[in-house]
């Protein structure tokens, strides 16, 4: 019966396992000679080598078959999302809670601000041209120099109040912050069909605020609109420089010492804001508490 | 003689209490209390040991009458007393086997849900559950996504646990045909009047009376017996029926006449006895008892499915664990870190592969019964295949079990009749005139007749009231002559002395059919010897002549001939008596035997076998070349036994045992070097004489084996013996007594009609029709299923590493994730399942019969070049290919290859909501999440198309596919066919379903990894064209599995 028994001793694993490892009669390690790992190794190689040349080789045909100024397919970005400066996030969503006695509290909130608004200072901005045509600025070809296409200059200058030039603390400091609406970027994508700018307008999230007075906003530039003259987008490759516009937001009649969520639209024809999967599909909500 | 041999048949147990009892010994030298509980229990233990032994000792038998009565206390006249009946049943127990320890049907469930691949699932699932709870810790509307996943993983372990559950719980128990076996009632004397008591009640010292259709309530010594019979078949083997007497005629308990035992028949007559044993001491029961403690070997199939668990979780939690920790070093959070481990747990586990493989042993079995082999453990089905040594029984498996007529010798010539199953080409001569004397005796000299209203069964079919040998006469003078019963008729029978163990013949006196011839004809038959002493001429070409030297040694000659062939030989001799000492009215009286019994006239023999069945050597071929040893091993004479085996192969034509080498070479036994001897023929005589070693010893240098004269006991010592030598063992048997050995091989197989029930479920497989033929062509299943099993694996396995390679790039590149870990799941339970079945129904790619059984510790199932071929090539060319369509998908909609490398930390980043892509595009993170997710289908997509020429290698492991023939297994394309519909549902219309993240994929997606599945096939029919054309190369070594 014993010689049955398939259950070893720990000690007799170890050995076998040992003498698996390097086996001096035979000269194998690891159940194999050394001249016979070399091999196998250098067929691995080998054999390695080919399929890398091969995913080489298909990934360098994808990408010469790929245009390299727009993309093949948009499928996820039929509807430009939306975004908000600052953007402090808190446990869910963006949330911008600050105290007005206490600089400490915005300060950060303003050199964000200031950071984001860097991009926008005329030196950055130099490469632009000025565009006032408020029309789709379309180029069929490229005029630009080093076979690029042009972009309208968006200045931070054009958001006045909230430029950050003449209020170097964007109205945190006395209760009425502003705050900047970037819409983003997606190539060849035109807002409407028709010659309406799209606008930003931002509200009380209605269903919690009835009893709250409408909120009141100055919009930079005025009316909230994104000019068209800066749609459409080319492509990184075809417009380099290009900046998108933005809308800048002045809230007026924030209550105190009060969390209220206020969601900012972008009214626009091929802008979809009721995507129930994504919160940030053409529009943005977020918190905002001011405390005094 | 085989008294001796009874202690042998429970040799496992007493060696067991001779190590008990060394230990025993070792404990009490201690001396410390721990020791003493021990040797408590020990104690027990050896008195129940010593019991045993005490009950070996059975000489109840030997005693008289008297000395019965004062053993047992009790009184044959008047029974026990119902007070004395009540304290031993109190003392003994009742009369009924105890059945065995039952597992709990509860823990067999829950054994079934932690083995295997489960409790790697269950710790997946427990870590996706914490990794849910410490996510929501943090903040309370974390996704569900982890703990969704820990439900489907646990119910992915109970449905499969469920699954191999039902199919367990389908083999039954082997106790319970013993405990169908119980007689209810008994009728018993006590105090003195004979009353009927459940049978449970009966005590030893009971004095018990049966009568012909009764089973045996207990074992019992016959005290008086009219005419009692019994069937011991299932007890010993012995097919005839057994007469029951009060005297004691053999020193063997087994033997002897006078011992009735528990569970047999009674078929005639009645009997009066003395209980002398009851329930588990009986016979029977102690046989249940071995049965049941004798553990079932683990099938070679469930070692192989383990040796590949332990492969397959040793790769699993290795690379999870190097992982974690480049994970953890690469500054990942530890949160992260562990759904990465879940993720590689679950790429590497293949949660389909056991059901695909209990659904391809069904689907054996289903086709194994249309065979004639009833599996009752699904992984006996592979158990079969990998068989190389085969212990048959001799009657009924090889033989047909029915005695049939195989020479004759009359004219002083030999004759071959035909003993193929229908004996329709009869082609000896018989136009002699001595056949047709011979014929006549043959067919009057005979008690045996047709059952009534048969007229249409074929003549070998029809069922005969009489003996075997008459019964074999009967069948074929009724071939060859026709209408027997009306040949008799018209020689009417005057008198007729039957057969009996004293004359040794058979004697009968006709009227001749002519009715002009007043003549008496006396036929006679017997053994020849006894025949001949009466015949004073022989008929030669239908004359009489003298009985002279020459012709007497003439007879010796055949008869020794015949017998040498293991023949039963009869003798045949006739006398037309004189008119006028007997005429017609001449009264015959078989008591004073008033007629003449010698100075007959020998006219000829005629020997009779139970011949081989037709089908049988030509199996037994296949064994051989499939390199099958075929072990006889029959309770018959070494010379009968011998004589088969010699006529079915088991002994070839050209190889010769020592005594026939010593014949030949005319020097004595002794000097014969064993090893020249290829073939032997052992009884069990010496069987018993031989020590282990030299069993061993026996079983590697011959063969060629016939076990003759084994006690049906010694089976068990035959198949340990095999076993030892590391050999797969295949049993047959159909008694009682066959059932620990059938429970001990490694597969049992048990005769479905004649089997007993025991037999039956001691056995894995159940042989419907009782050929040994049967048993090859479900050698050759298992043999397929083994190699099929061996494709699906391949299948299997090479996917996991297209599931495994994303989580280590995602972990060590930074790209977002290629594959989730629903879609793993189901590609594995989904896709997957119904092509890996189908593979299942792969014919074979070469004669799987001409080759060797596997080497059950050298030909794994899952060995390093499958699993090197299938991990290291194809499965690193289907991620090669995953990877292509994850990059292209990623690449036409904005994201080109660099930009994805580590991008993770952004891509992932929920706050981030203008994600650049190659073209200056900005991403919301909900817009890249459904990035991902169609990254996810469109691997999962590539995984299914590649996994689609995966199945089409995976059909040969040698051949070309074109060789295979391509439409040859249809059931492959109907797998193909699922895998692209299930593939198109889920893309299709689980897009919407949260926590699956399928979405619709583009059509051209589908189509990017054909390139490589293209690829896959043109490299594995490159890498068999290589396996064919250099047999034996390195290649051949390495890229073979």
């Amino acid at each position: 019966m014993a010689a049955l028994q398939e259950k070893k001793t720990c000690s007799q694993r170890m050995e076998e396992f040992r003498h698996y490892c390097w086996n001096p009669d035979t000269g194998q390690m690891l159940g194999r000679t050394l001249s016979k790992w070399v091999w196998i190794s250098l067929y691995y190689v080998a054999f390695y080598v080919v399929m890398s040349g091969l995913f080489a080789l298909a990934i360098y045909t994808l990408m010469w078959t790929i245009d390299p100024y727009t993309p093949d397919y948009q499928d996820q970005l039929k509807s430009p999302g939306v975004t908000l400066r600052p953007d402090v996030y808190g446990e869910r969503g963006l949330q911008i809670f600050y105290n007005v006695s206490d600089n400490t509290s915005w300060k950060d909130l303003t050199q964000t601000l200031h950071t984001f608004l860097s991009a926008y200072s005329p030196e950055a901005q130099e490469e632009n041209i000025n565009c006032s045509s408020g029309q789709y600025f379309i180029q069929k070809e490229f005029h630009a120099p080093n076979h690029t296409k042009f972009s309208c200059k968006f200045t931070a200058d054009m958001l006045q109040n909230c430029s950050g030039l003449t209020d170097h603390n964007f109205g945190f400091e006395e209760g009425k912050p502003c705050f900047i609406i970037k819409m983003n970027r997606i190539v060849n994508f035109l807002p409407s069909n028709n010659n309406t700018a799209p606008r930003v307008d931002c509200t009380f999230l209605e269903k919690d605020h009835k009893d709250f007075k409408p909120l009141e906003v100055d919009y930079y530039p005025s009316n909230g609109t994104f000019s068209l003259h800066y749609f459409p987008y080319y492509g990184k490759k075809a417009q380099p420089h290009y900046s998108n516009p933005l809308v800048a937001a002045k809230f007026l009649n924030i209550p105190k010492n009060k969390e209220v969520i206020i969601v900012c639209k972008i009214i626009a024809e091929n802008v979809s804001f009721d995507n129930p999967h994504d919160p940030y599909e053409g529009k943005v909500e977020f918190k905002l508490k001011i405390q005094k | 003689m085989r008294r001796k041999s009874l202690p042998e048949i429970y040799s496992i147990e007493v060696n067991g209490t001779k190590d008990i009892e060394t230990t025993d010994t070792e404990t009490s030298g201690k001396g410390d209390g721990k020791g003493k509980w021990k040797k408590e229990r020990l104690r027990n233990h050896k008195d129940k040991q010593k019991e045993l032994k005490k009950d070996l000792d059975l000489d109840d038998h030997k005693l008289s009458t008297k000395e019965l009565e004062e053993k047992y206390g009790t009184n044959i006249i008047q029974g026990l007393t119902s007070r004395r009946a009540s304290e031993i049943l109190a003392q003994n127990g009742p009369n009924v086997l105890t059945p065995p320890k039952e597992t709990p049907e509860i823990i067999k469930f829950l054994k079934q849900m932690v083995g295997g691949f489960s409790s790697l699932l269950w710790a997946g699932a427990v870590l996706c559950f914490i990794a849910y709870l410490i996510e929501f810790s943090k903040d309370k509307s974390a996704s569900m996504d982890n703990f969704c996943l820990g439900v489907v993983l646990i119910v992915v372990v109970i449905l499969t646990g469920i699954f191999a559950y039902y199919q367990e719980a389908k083999s039954t128990n082997i106790i319970a045909s013993f405990t169908k076996m119980i007689p209810r009632k008994a009728f018993v004397i006590r105090d003195g009047e004979k009353r009927e008591i459940p049978a449970e009640q009966l005590v030893v010292g009971d004095i018990v009376e049966i009568k012909g259709g009764d089973q045996i309530p207990a074992d019992i010594r016959i005290l008086a017996s009219q005419g009692c019979k019994v069937d011991n078949s299932s007890l010993s083997g012995e097919s005839e029926p057994q007469s029951r007497s009060c005297d004691l005629t053999h020193e063997n308990p087994l033997e002897t006449k006078n011992i009735g035992f528990y569970s047999t028949t009674c078929l005639e007559g009645t009997a009066t006895g003395m209980v002398i044993n009851t329930g588990d001491r009986t016979i029977i029961g102690r046989i249940a008892l071995l049965t049941s403690s004798l553990g079932h070997e683990k099938t070679p199939i469930a070692i192989e499915i383990e040796h590949f668990v332990h492969i397959v979780a040793g790769v699993a939690v290795s690379i999870g664990i190097v992982f974690f920790i480049i994970a953890i070093c690469m500054k990942y959070r530890v949160l992260d870190a562990v759904i990465f481990l879940i993720g590689i747990i679950l790429a590497n586990v293949p949660e389909g592969l056991v059901a695909a493989v209990t659904v391809s042993l069904s689907l054996t079995a289903k086709r194994m019964a249309k065979k004639n082999c009833l599996v009752k453990n699904l992984e006996a089905v592979e158990t079969l295949g990998s068989t190389s040594v085969i212990c048959s029984d001799k009657t009924g498996t090889l033989t047909q079990n029915r005695m049939t007529v195989a020479h004759l010798w009359f004219d002083n010539q030999v004759y071959q009749a035909d003993t193929s199953e229908d004996q329709k080409d009869q082609v000896f001569d018989q136009s002699s005139a001595t056949w047709a004397s011979l014929s006549k005796i043959v067919t009057l000299c005979n008690r045996a007749e047709f059952a009534p209203s048969q007229e249409s069964v074929p003549i070998m079919k029809k069922i005969v009231m009489g003996d075997a040998s008459e019964t074999a006469l009967l069948k074929f003078s009724e071939v060859i002559i026709g209408d027997v019963m009306e040949r008799r008729k018209r020689n009417r029978k005057v008198a007729e002395i039957p057969f009996n163990s004293i004359n040794k013949f058979q004697l009968s006196i006709h009227e001749t059919e002519d009715p002009d011839d007043k003549h008496f004809l006396l036929v006679m038959k017997g053994t020849p010897e006894r025949i001949l002493e009466k015949c004073s001429t022989i008929m030669m070409r239908g004359q009489e002549q003298p009985l002279d030297e020459s012709t007497a040694e003439a007879f010796q000659t055949a008869y020794m001939e015949l017998g040498s062939l293991g023949e039963r030989v009869l003798g045949f001799c006739h006398l037309y008596l004189p008119e006028d000492e007997f005429p017609d009215t001449y009264s015959f009286d078989v008591e004073s035997m008033n007629f003449p019994t010698s100075d007959l006239c020998f006219v000829g023999l005629i020997s009779l076998i139970d011949p081989p069945r037709s089908t049988v050597p030509d199996a037994v071929m296949k064994c051989r070349s499939a390199g099958i040893k075929v072990i006889m091993v029959t309770g018959d004479h070494p010379i009968t036994a011998k004589a088969i085996a010699r006529s079915v192969g088991i002994i070839s034509a050209n190889s010769e045992t020592v005594d026939d080498i010593a014949k030949r070479l005319n020097i004595p036994v002794e000097q014969v070097n064993k090893r020249e001897a290829k073939a032997a023929v052992v009884s069990g005589m010496e069987l018993r004489e031989m020590s282990p070693e030299e069993l061993d010893e026996l079983l590697t240098y011959h063969s060629e084996i016939v076990f003759a004269r084994t006690s049906p006991q010694q089976k068990l010592i035959i198949v340990e013996g095999c076993q030892r030598q590391d050999a797969v063992v295949a049993v047959t048997g159909d008694g009682v007594n066959d059932s620990p050995a059938l429970k001990k091989a490694n597969i049992g197989i048990a005769m479905g009609c004649a089997g007993s029930d025991a037999a039956k479920n001691a056995a894995d497989m159940v042989l419907l029709d009782d050929n040994f033929a049967s048993i090859v062509t479900g050698i050759e299943e298992g043999r397929l299923i083994f190699d099929n099993l061996k494709k699906i694996i391949a299948f299997t396995l090479t996917k996991n590493i297209a599931e495994l390679i994303p989580f280590l790039i995602f972990i060590i590149a930074g790209v977002p994730l290629p594959i989730g870990t629903m879609a793993i799941l189901f590609i594995d339970l989904g896709t997957d399942i119904i092509p890996s079945v189908a593979l299942a129904y792969e014919k074979a790619e070469s004669d799987i019969m001409n080759r060797k059984p596997r080497h059950k510790k050298k030909d794994r199932l899952v060995n390093s070049h499958l699993a090197l071929y299938s991990y290291l090539q194809i499965g690193i060319l289907q991620s090669v290919g995953g990877f292509f369509a994850f990059f292209t998908v990623y690449a036409v909609q904005g994201f080109k290859p660099d930009r994805l490398l580590y991008l993770r930390p952004l891509w992932e980043n929920d706050n981030l909501n203008d994600l650049e892509d190659s073209y200056g595009q900005e991403w919301t993170k909900y817009q890249r999440k459904y990035l991902e997710w169609t990254g996810y289908t469109s691997y999962f997509v590539a995984v299914m198309v590649q996994q689609i020429a995966d199945v089409i290698i995976r059909r040969t492991r040698i051949n070309s596919i074109f060789q295979q023939g391509l439409f040859r297994n249809k059931v492959i394309w109907v797998g193909i066919a699922s895998q692209i519909i299930i593939a198109t549902i889920l893309s299709c219309g689980f897009g919407s379903v949260p926590v699956l993240n399928f979405t619709t994929l583009r059509v051209q997606y589908w189509f990017v990894a054909v390139p490589y599945a293209i690829v896959i096939w043109l490299y594995d029919e490159f890498r068999k064209l290589l396996v064919r054309r250099y047999p034996g190369s390195w290649w051949d070594k390495n890229m073979y599995y």
